[in-house]
């Protein structure tokens, strides 16, 4: 009698257990560690309340990662979904030319990010890259690609828009595929133009899948590290460093954990913060019927 | 028959018995290290010989990577206890795990082995702080000036040049630039933090004091030393600002033929002769005012976690690796100082020394080589002085205000964990 109650509970709690150990409980101790001072050699780990906080919220490095993340993210998430959307309308019909196009897209989003930052590094190297090469060949002059703050931070969101299009493109199609035909068709036959069909028919039914994406884009634009960690490290001269890095450098490099912890806790409510942000704003005009 | 049979399992079970026993009486020393490549191979053969020597030690060799990746790997291990029991630690960063009671202290050992004795002076001040030795030298370097004979001939400047000042190796990389340039080839390369380092040093000044802890970002002659090195990126556009975001590209720029200049360590030695053959000059760092180069590389730390037996072990392992024999084998295949007063009586030293011109320069700066500070905070300086060098070199913030703010903050900073 009891086990059929017990039954779905029990093949359950392998999967809770792993979530438990790997997902929540490091962030339980992420957020102890924040009220901490630790070195990770210390055996203490001596409790310092808001220090932490406090120094991060005084600090102009912190201040800055934010910004340049933000700016990331303003930048990023609107150019990938746009691309990603434009792209899937052209390859959503289900041909030859279109599947191979598909593979071709899809294939950086499950290259290693290492290498394709350390292929772009030689591709961007100012003096001994490709594409200075090219345009140098071409009669213009070489260009800082990543030397200059501006230029670095948007070589950064194209490559990554580059590596991350794949999925978008795919997610989207799957989103287009499921529009009805026969709603198409009525436009067409009511007389709507290809533009204002588009605009009051496709994307009003895709808003299910443009709040997805815009979710998990904004989430992996505030989580951007290898990239950057390959290529700039930061630089030029901290023009690059978001957060995530800012966080990877105090925490191992620095060996400052507790505050390291702490940006991984500010992160963490930003990023709740956001999605709830979006739910508000854009969750009422997501309708998931046709 | 049935006697053999008996007498065969017998002794089978015997031979088991003694290599079990054998294999159980093995110490085994995990070793994480920085070297691959030749230095790597040269590694290797220093293990091996230690090996053959002491069946009963089992030296387990890791390559973790540069000496970044073993500081960020090992304090990711420490509270895992999965750290190793030796570790090779960049002379100035293992001070703060020193300071950590992570190492052990290995004053009472080092001062019962007749290696200590062998060892020159500035190798055996390298591992100590205050008045214990936390790690035995193992690679020592100390910068030096490589330059390109072939694109130096190309650029007019015959036999070997005199480059003892910052404006004679400035002039020559102009020299270079002007004459060659359409061929793709700049005349320096930007300095990394290591020859940075060094040529504050050559300037008559320092980034910290090594006796004293003294922070001397600000000093006058530290900015006057930056200044030159930001300006044959940023203003003279000597050297490539590849470079100066990625400190390799300008060494490997060197290696391929496309710089005429590079000041980088004397590790850096074999790799530069295998790349650039015959073309390869050596020149001692300049004395732009008096001569002092500092001290680099790595030496050998134990951690005080480890076993006593592993450590025992670690330790007789690692004063092998700092002996004559190993020391000749290590300076031979790649260029690193000598750090063993015996290791040049060494035939295979002997010979590096007659068949490798240039391989003495580090030697003969011996004289004028210093430690490096090493307090904690010398980990924070080290980490941060990259965006500040980029920010100097890429003309986006003037060299001495720069300055300024970056040791303030280093004073702030080491106050904060002093306390």
């Amino acid at each position: 009698m009891l086990m059929p109650k017990l039954t779905p509970y029990l093949l359950a709690a392998p999967l809770i257990a792993f979530i438990a150990v790997f997902t929540y409980l490091p962030i339980i101790s992420s957020v102890d560690l924040s009220f901490r001072s630790w070195n990770f050699m210390s055996p203490e780990k001596p409790f310092v309340g808001f220090d932490n906080y406090a120094r991060l919220f005084a600090s102009d490095d912190f201040w800055h990662s934010l910004s340049v993340t933000a700016v990331f993210a303003a930048i990023s998430v609107p150019l990938r979904l746009a691309l990603a959307l434009a792209i899937a309308s052209y390859l959503k019909r289900e041909i030859f030319s279109s599947r191979i196009l598909r593979g071709a897209l899809f294939l950086p989003t499950i290259t290693s990010t290492v290498s394709i930052a350390v292929v772009f590094s030689w591709v961007f190297s100012t003096d001994y890259g490709l594409a200075n090469a090219a345009l140098t060949g071409l009669g213009l002059g070489k260009v800082p690609w990543l030397q200059d703050p501006q230029i670095a931070l948007l070589v950064l969101i194209l490559i990554n828009t580059w590596k991350q299009l794949g999925y978008d493109v795919i997610i989207y199609i799957a989103g287009l595929q499921a529009v009805p035909q026969e709603l198409y068709d009525a436009a067409s036959m009511d007389g709507g133009r290809r533009w204002q069909v588009f605009r009051r028919v496709t994307v009003p039914l895709i808003m299910p899948t443009t709040y997805f994406l815009l979710v998990i884009s904004v989430i992996e634009a505030f989580q951007v590290f290898t990239i950057i960690n390959v290529m700039t490290r930061g630089g030029p001269a901290g023009a690059t460093d978001m957060l995530v890095h800012l966080l990877y450098r105090t925490g191992f490099v620095l060996f400052d954990i507790g505050t390291g912890s702490a940006l991984a806790v500010i992160l963490f409510v930003l990023l709740i913060g956001l999605a709830l942000v979006k739910s508000r704003v854009l969750g009422a005009k997501v309708h998931y019927e046709a | 028959m049935s006697r053999k049979l008996h007498v065969l399992i017998a002794a089978s079970v015997l031979a088991l018995a003694v290599s079990a026993s054998a294999a159980q009486a093995q110490t085994t020393v995990t070793f994480w290290h920085s070297f691959n490549n030749k230095s790597g191979e040269a590694l290797e053969e220093i293990i091996g010989k230690y090996e053959a020597a002491n069946p009963e030690v089992d030296v387990q060799a890791e390559y973790v990577g540069n000496y970044n990746d073993i500081v960020a790997r090992l304090q990711a291990a420490i509270p895992a206890n999965r750290a190793p029991d030796a570790v090779i630690l960049e002379v100035t960063r293992y001070g703060l795990f020193a300071d950590g009671g992570v190492l052990a202290d290995l004053t009472p050992y080092f001062d019962a082995d007749p290696l200590k004795d062998e060892l020159y002076d500035y190798a055996r001040q390298i591992g100590v702080i205050g008045d214990k030795n936390y790690i035995v030298p193992f690679n020592s370097s100390t910068p030096v000036l490589y330059y390109n004979k072939d694109i130096f001939a190309r650029a007019g400047i015959e036999g070997e040049p005199d480059l003892s000042t910052f404006e004679q190796i400035a002039d020559a990389a102009q020299t270079v630039s002007d004459a060659l340039a359409s061929e793709g080839i700049t005349g320096i390369a930007a300095p990394g933090q290591f020859a940075r380092w060094g040529l504050v040093m050559a300037n008559g000044s320092d980034l910290i004091d090594a006796t004293t802890g003294e922070i001397l970002l600000d000093d006058p002659k530290t900015i006057e030393a930056y200044e030159w090195m930001a300006s044959l990126v940023h203003d003279r556009q000597l050297a490539s600002a590849d470079g100066v975001t990625e400190e390799d590209n300008g060494r490997d720029a060197f290696l391929a033929g496309k710089v005429g200049i590079m000041m980088n360590s004397t590790g850096n030695y074999v790799g530069a002769r295998d790349a650039l053959g015959e073309d390869l000059g050596v020149l001692p760092m300049p004395c732009n005012d008096g001569c002092a180069v500092p001290i680099g590389g790595a030496g050998i730390g134990i951690l005080a976690n480890s076993p006593q037996e592993a450590q025992d072990a670690a330790y007789d392992f690692v004063s092998y690796a700092a002996s004559a024999e190993a020391n000749a084998i290590w300076f031979a295949a790649t260029g690193y100082l000598p750090i063993n007063r015996n290791s040049a009586e060494q035939p295979v030293a002997a010979e590096a020394l007659a068949s490798q011109p240039g391989i003495d320069v580090a030697i003969n700066s011996l004289p004028n080589a210093h430690g490096r500070a090493r307090t904690p905070v010398v980990t924070w300086m080290r980490t941060n002085e990259y965006d500040m060098w980029q920010a100097m070199a890429l003309g986006q913030r003037p060299v001495e205000e720069t300055l300024i703010q970056f040791a303030e903050e280093t004073r702030a900073e080491e106050a904060r964990t002093s306390n």
